[in-house]
């Protein structure tokens, strides 16, 4: 008797085992990952009730519709990112909570996102343009990067449609601005005081334009105009404000005023390339396991031993040996 | 006790296992006659226990890279402690310091100094857990009643940002209530409202508050942000002075909740500190029995399933070595 020969599947099984053992004794190696600093800030004002989002089937309301998708994003952001939460209506962002480890805090932070609801909303009007200024200034002050979910309705209109003035610096603070909304103008459900709905605003329920401050240039063209009396002319302003679309070029106006990115809210996966593509990312060195590539290569040895190299060797190499 | 996969994907493979039960690793050797070898139990052993090694590794190997794990588990326990919902005014005035003045190098904002105090109170409530409302024109839940320590203490350090106009403290309880009826446990319940100023409450909303505190046992602790110079909650008016909710609504949204027959205690804070002696002394009296619910991480099995799958691959090496070949000349 001698010994068998140390052949090839001798080779495989030691290169396994040699693997395996790897696997199991190897230790975490700090792998660098990237993470995100977030404040995330939902328009909650009485056009994200507009129920054009959602399939036919079950409409959702667009603020329904920022929930979700703010939700996903939060389940797919890297463990150690953060996120803060805060709402905007009237002209200002209001902070809820300052930005925590997601993965730590998850449902504390999902059970916030949940409960954003337009009855939190301290006044009825939306300056999206100031709004979304005072949100890059919490941006800027928390040192975090800022989704802004809005449907870009400005209520009352812009003075003579001029947007207001960005004091900041563009692109100090990096970010998204999320487009919410239906390109089709949808009306907008009304509720009463108690939080019912009672239909929809009306043309008259809505300021159709905006007559404060200075008339727009080139005034007395229009009809009935008194410099006194009727700066803006006398027709009563007709408009169709009271229906309510997404105002996509609008968005991108103040995203290329403020330096941020514009991105359409869609599949939850879209939302996460962008916030990849636009956002800071800041680096951790984490404690990561990689013994499952040692583990998958003993894994690939083991199929090639068992599986391929029995399907070639059907050769009557072996049987020969008896000569 | 769970055993749990973080890539249960991997299992398609499994099948894989199979593969060292039809094939055999060792080389078949010829021999001339098997017909006096008789049944030999050690061998069939042997050939069993290697094929069954076999499979083990892949098995093995398999169920590590999918990320075997025993998966978390939550334990009930008994602590001290309470569901507290912690209802805190955002309004401008809140920006101001004590003397109600612009905050100064010596005299921080009563949202700073409140925030200071509340974190202490959140650090140290080991049990507890807390909800977070914030009020103003509006009332805002920012954070529901919730364990994780870190998220509520990232809802505190919100306060002190710039506030709104008004106190509409009504509707900010209101909230508050609405929060613990989201929350089904049974634990001991408090409401910590940290305002400095009140309003006149409608009468119709009183009837309502009343009617939404006799639902459930609830405590109510009002901290008062006292500014210098103005109406203090236990005072009586003046002379000349009408006693009613419009002139000092303060002392009557104290004697509201009085009325209330609730458990109740109203602290005066003139100074930062006597905020922290009013938080301390809620933190004292919110110690009741609570059921808490503790986590236990999940324990990663991955190692273990390596070095078992190690173990396997190191016996079928054995096997290998030890392995002959009779060469004809050797035949007996």
């Amino acid at each position: 008797m001698t010994l068998a020969r140390f052949d090839s599947k001798a080779w495989l099984l030691v290169v396994a085992l040699v693997a395996a053992l790897a696997a199991a004794l190897m230790p975490p190696l700090g792998l660098q990952q990237d993470v995100y600093d977030i404040v995330a800030v939902v328009d909650i004002t009485g056009s994200m009730n507009t129920r054009d989002m959602g399939d036919v089937g079950r409409p959702l309301s667009r603020l329904a519709a920022a929930r979700d998708g703010l939700e996903q994003l939060a389940a797919k952001l890297p463990c150690r990112s953060r996120i803060g939460l805060g709402v905007f209506t009237e002209r200002r962002a209001l902070l809820l909570f300052e930005p925590v480890p997601v993965c730590a805090n998850f449902d504390a932070v999902t059970g916030a996102i949940r409960q954003l609801d337009w009855r939190m909303a301290w006044e009825g009007d939306s300056y999206i343009a100031k709004g979304l200024y005072s949100a890059i200034e919490l941006g800027a002050n928390l040192d975090a990067d800022l989704l802004f979910f809005t449907d870009g309705h400005e209520a009352p209109p812009l003075a003579g449609g001029r947007v207001p003035e960005f004091d900041g610096k563009p692109g100090a603070v990096s970010g998204l601005i999320v487009g919410v909304g239906g390109d089709v103008k949808s009306s907008i459900p009304k509720f009463d005081d108690s939080g019912r709905e009672i239909g929809a605003y009306r043309p008259h329920d809505v300021a159709q334009d905006n007559r404060h401050g200075l008339p727009p240039a080139g005034g007395e063209a229009v009809a009935g105009w008194h410099p006194r009396n009727a700066p803006f002319g006398a027709a009563a302003a007709i408009g169709d404000e009271h229906l309510s679309s997404l105002r996509e070029p609008h968005l991108r106006e103040l995203a290329e005023l403020t330096g941020l990115g514009y991105r359409r809210l869609g599949s939850d996966r879209a939302l996460l390339d962008a916030v990849h593509q636009t956002l800071r990312r800041r680096s951790l060195v984490e404690p990561t396991e990689i013994g499952v590539y040692p583990a998958a290569a003993a894994l690939v040895l083991l199929a090639v031993l068992y599986g391929l190299l029995p399907l070639f060797s059907r050769a009557p190499s072996s049987r020969s040996k008896l000569t | 006790m769970a055993l749990a996969l973080s890539t249960p994907a991997v299992l398609w493979l499994a099948p894989l296992a199979l593969l060292p039960l039809i094939v055999r690793l060792h080389a078949p050797q010829p021999y001339p006659s098997l017909a006096w070898l008789g049944g030999d139990p050690l061998s069939t052993a042997l050939e069993v226990g290697l094929r069954l090694a076999g499979a083990l590794a892949i098995l093995a190997l398999l169920l590590g890279i999918g990320g075997l794990h025993l998966a978390g588990q939550t334990t009930r326990q008994i602590g001290n402690g309470a569901h507290i919902v912690l209802v805190i005014d955002r309004s401008s005035s809140m920006d101001d310091s004590f003397a109600g003045s612009r905050p100064t190098a010596e005299q921080a904002s009563k949202s700073a100094e409140a925030r200071r105090f509340l974190r202490s109170f959140v650090s140290n409530g080991e049990h507890d857990m807390f909800g977070v409302a914030i009020f103003s024109t509006a009332p805002l839940q920012a954070l529901p009643l919730t364990s994780h320590r870190e998220a509520v203490l990232a809802a505190v350090d919100a306060i002190d940002r710039p506030g709104l106009s008004e106190t509409d403290i009504a509707r900010g309880i209101a909230m508050a209530l609405s929060m613990h009826d989201d929350d089904p446990s049974a634990a001991s319940r408090a409401i910590v409202l940290v305002s400095d100023g009140a309003g006149v409450i409608d009468r119709r909303v009183q009837e309502k508050l009343r009617a939404a505190f006799r639902k459930r046992p609830i405590n109510l602790y009002w901290v008062f942000l006292r500014t210098a110079n103005t109406r203090g909650i236990f005072e009586p008016p003046g002379a000349g002075e009408r006693d009613v909710p419009q002139v000092a609504p303060e002392r009557h949204l104290h004697r509201f909740f009085e009325s209330l027959k609730i458990p109740y205690r109203a602290f005066e804070a003139e100074r930062p500190d006597s905020i922290g002696d009013a938080v301390a002394e809620i933190a004292r009296l919110e110690r009741h029995p609570i059921a808490y619910v503790e986590r236990t991480p999940a324990k990663n099995l991955s190692r273990l399933a390596y070095a078992i799958a190690a173990l396997a691959l190191a016996l079928l090496v054995a096997a290998r070595l030890a392995e002959v070949r009779i060469t004809a000349e050797r035949v007996p």
